[in-house]
């Protein structure tokens, strides 16, 4: 992290004003000089003397978190910043800080809820403490599954044109729906997942060639790898939707419990027409998978098609539940609501899908 | 169906008629029973679809059209059975010849050009009795003649086009122009329509296709807007504002009185899909009305509040309750299908 982001930070910070002893106050002296000096050892114990003698010191904590965290002292930065969201739940940086240093000690789980939370208070962030906050965030969206925000995050990494290993690997384990951070991947499955990061970067850049030549090598190299032949119907979907089956097929044939493209095939029968196989494919996917968004969705999906609503919304329900930004879970609701004759629901879901879509981005 | 056009099937299939060795032949086809509707459908809009060469009325009855925009000229002449769309400009000229002219009333061209299609910058608006720019295409700024000639479209737009202009145009979702035919035949929404003749014709009574009038509101507002566009479509793509008033199923579905499953409210409740829309207000008071008044039965679906009667009037509800909405960018004019009361300098909804 730039130099100096620190300090801007700290500025957007409302901070208790310092009130403590002469003695304390020469603390806070010579740690911001050792800061300033670039003495990390000796600001970091001059923080923490500090905080010790007075504990509701908002800028010590902040400075003592930060310290440790540049310096890679993550343990230390964590119970800093927990010390800081104490004193300051409102302050976006101090969650955020605190889940990058969660991220560092493998506390997982902890590190995405306090980065979700640092972004859901809506304040702005210094735009390098963002970025690296959003990058964090959405490998751990793909570690928890929910890989079509983690995609959505991605993204915008890729389109600038940013070509880290780290970023190709986070890319790569999205785009084959690995339940993994880039760290983690196993060494007989790297090249796997860095061919299909990169293939997946051509297609989010908008390189046609380069992305049809990766899939034809993921596709030669990897034919029998889970998620594969999934990520390859995804993309056929828009250039060539009539072979988008085919490959759906083969994943599950060498994937039977990919959820997902169950779903999707289950989509693909419904539109054309086949309702019977549609429901059988879509049931099974919301049985086996009763915490995935997209199988509830087409579970719900094909059950409004044939008219069977009240079983619809409670799976449609179940997917706004799981994933309440999707916008197609939201409109899906609001159809079957309107099918079966709730009026105060659809008028509800069609006003929230409206307002849903014209807070978030892009078409989706 | 009606019940005479019942009885003469039922007879034709009792009697044997055309599929009998020994009696000729009867060729059957969708006005053998439903007459009025197919004699009726192919006149309208939505039948027609459409005009290819040599039959682009339109073109014929003004020779000669120009515009000017953007330092380009536009002019489309038509002569003998062909039509000519060009553009210049102080460098040149570029030509093209119009087969494909989309609309009735009025009309946007689909020009092909190094095998791809583009939309034509400049429509013709039966409004204006001539050119103008057509709907989406204001802000361009061409940089050369082809760019001032029209949009590039996508595979994707132009195949829905097309699919919507016409019948047999498109098969497994790519376009198989050799077999178009302009407007919307019969199975362009009966989908089983063909096979259910052959079997007719093979003296058997089926299979029926679907039964189209018993779907319900929200079910019905969705068939529509496979061609006028759906809610779901219009809010994923975020195409709020002025511009999706031109946009039916949409405006409607965002009604407070839209109900899914009440038969009252459907797109066909108002509008004979055989027949072209009744341009005057007065005609559609009794659909209002089956909601809105005093001996209006209870609406079907559950919660509903009760429909008001309007404190206003009882006649010509849609000139107040359907407000006139001019398209952006165009000359256009809809009737906002979102029902409901309008008050000055509210902004337009949705």
């Amino acid at each position: 992290m730039p130099r100096g982001v620190g300090a801007r930070l700290l500025a957007c910070l409302s901070l208790v004003a310092w009130t403590g002893s002469a003695q304390a106050q020469d603390l806070e002296s010579r740690a911001a000089a050792a800061r300033d000096a670039d003495d990390i050892p000796g600001a970091l114990s001059l923080y923490r003397q500090a905080v010790q003698e007075k504990p509701g010191w908002l800028e010590g904590w902040w400075f003592l978190g930060l310290l440790a965290y540049q310096s890679g002292q993550f343990a230390d930065g964590r119970q800093a910043f927990t010390e800081f969201t104490k004193l300051d739940a409102k302050a976006p940086a101090g969650w955020v800080f605190l889940g990058l240093c969660e991220y560092e000690t493998g506390d997982y789980s902890g590190a995405l809820d306090h980065l979700e939370r640092g972004f859901a208070s809506g304040s702005r962030m210094e735009p390098e403490v963002e970025q690296v906050a959003r990058f964090h965030r959405a490998l751990l969206l793909t570690r928890a599954g929910a890989f079509d925000r983690a995609r959505d995050e991605l993204k915008p990494f890729v389109e600038r044109g940013i070509h880290d290993p780290v970023l190709i690997a986070g890319i790569g384990l999205n785009a084959l729906e690995m339940l993994a951070l880039p760290q983690d991947v196993p060494a007989g499955q790297r090249d796997l997942v860095e061919m299909a990061g990169k293939t997946a970067c051509a297609w989010i850049a908008g390189d046609t060639r380069q992305t049809e030549a990766g899939f034809r090598s993921l596709l030669g190299a990897y034919p029998s790898a889970p998620g594969v032949h999934y990520l390859y119907a995804t993309y056929l979907l828009v250039s060539r939707p009539e072979a988008m089956n085919g490959e759906l097929q083969r994943e599950l044939e060498v994937n039977p419990g990919n959820a997902r493209a169950r779903a999707v095939m289950a989509l693909r029968l419904r539109l054309a027409g086949d309702a019977d196989d549609a429901v059988l494919l879509a049931r099974k996917a919301a049985e086996d998978s009763p915490g995935l968004g997209l199988a509830q969705y087409a579970y719900g999906v094909v059950l409004t098609e044939t008219g069977a609503l009240s079983d619809a919304i409670v799976h449609l329900q179940a997917a706004v539940r799981i994933d309440p930004d999707n916008l197609g879970y939201h409109t899906a609701l609001a159809t079957a609501y309107s099918e079966a004759g709730r009026y105060a629901d659809t008028y509800r879901e069609r006003q929230a899908s409206i307002k849903l879509a014209r807070e978030s981005r892009g078409p989706g | 169906m009606g019940q005479a056009s019942l009885a003469a099937v039922t007879w034709l299939a009792l009697a044997g008629v055309g599929y009998s060795a020994e009696r000729p032949a009867v060729k059957f086809t969708c006005a053998t029973c439903h007459r009025a509707e197919a004699e009726a459908q192919p006149k309208t809009a939505m039948g027609i679809g459409m005009e290819l060469p040599p039959n682009q009325t339109v073109l014929r009855a003004h020779p000669k059209l120009t515009f000017e925009r953007n330092g380009y000229t536009y002019t489309i002449e038509s002569s003998g059975d062909q039509s000519t769309y060009t553009v210049s400009d102080s460098g040149g000229k570029f030509s093209l010849p119009i087969r494909y002219a989309f609309g009735v009333h009025s009309q946007t061209f689909v020009l092909e050009y190094e095998g791809r299609f583009y939309e034509s910058m400049v429509s013709y608006y039966a409004s204006l009795n001539g050119l103008d720019v057509t709907v989406g295409n204001g802000k361009i700024s061409p940089h050369n003649l082809v760019e001032a000639m029209g949009r590039l479209t996508s595979d994707t737009e132009i195949t829905a086009c097309f699919g919507c202009h016409s019948t047999g145009a498109v098969s497994d979702g790519k376009l198989t122009l050799a077999s178009i035919q302009p407007g919307l035949t019969c199975e362009h929404c009966h989908a089983g329509a063909k096979a259910h003749l052959e079997s007719l014709a093979a003296g058997k009574a089926g299979p029926l296709p679907k039964r189209l009038g018993q779907m319900n509101a929200e079910q019905t507002s969705r068939f529509c807007g496979e061609c006028h566009r759906t809610w779901d479509e219009i809010v994923k793509l975020r195409q709020f504002g002025e511009a999706n008033v031109r946009f039916q199923p949409y405006r409607l579905a965002n009604s407070r009185c839209f109900v899914g499953d009440d038969p009252r409210i459907r797109c066909t409740a108002c509008h004979d899909p055989h027949a072209d829309p009744v341009r005057e207000a007065a005609p559609y008071d009794h659909n209002c009305l089956a909601c809105h008044s005093q001996n209006a039965l209870p609406v079907a679906g559950q919660d509903v509040p009760l429909p008001k009667v309007c404190p206003v009037a009882q006649k010509k509800c849609v000139t107040c309750h359907m407000p006139k909405v001019k398209l952006p960018g165009g000359p256009s004019v809809f009737d906002d299908h979102q029902i409901r009361i309008v008050r000055s300098g509210d902004p337009y909804p949705n």
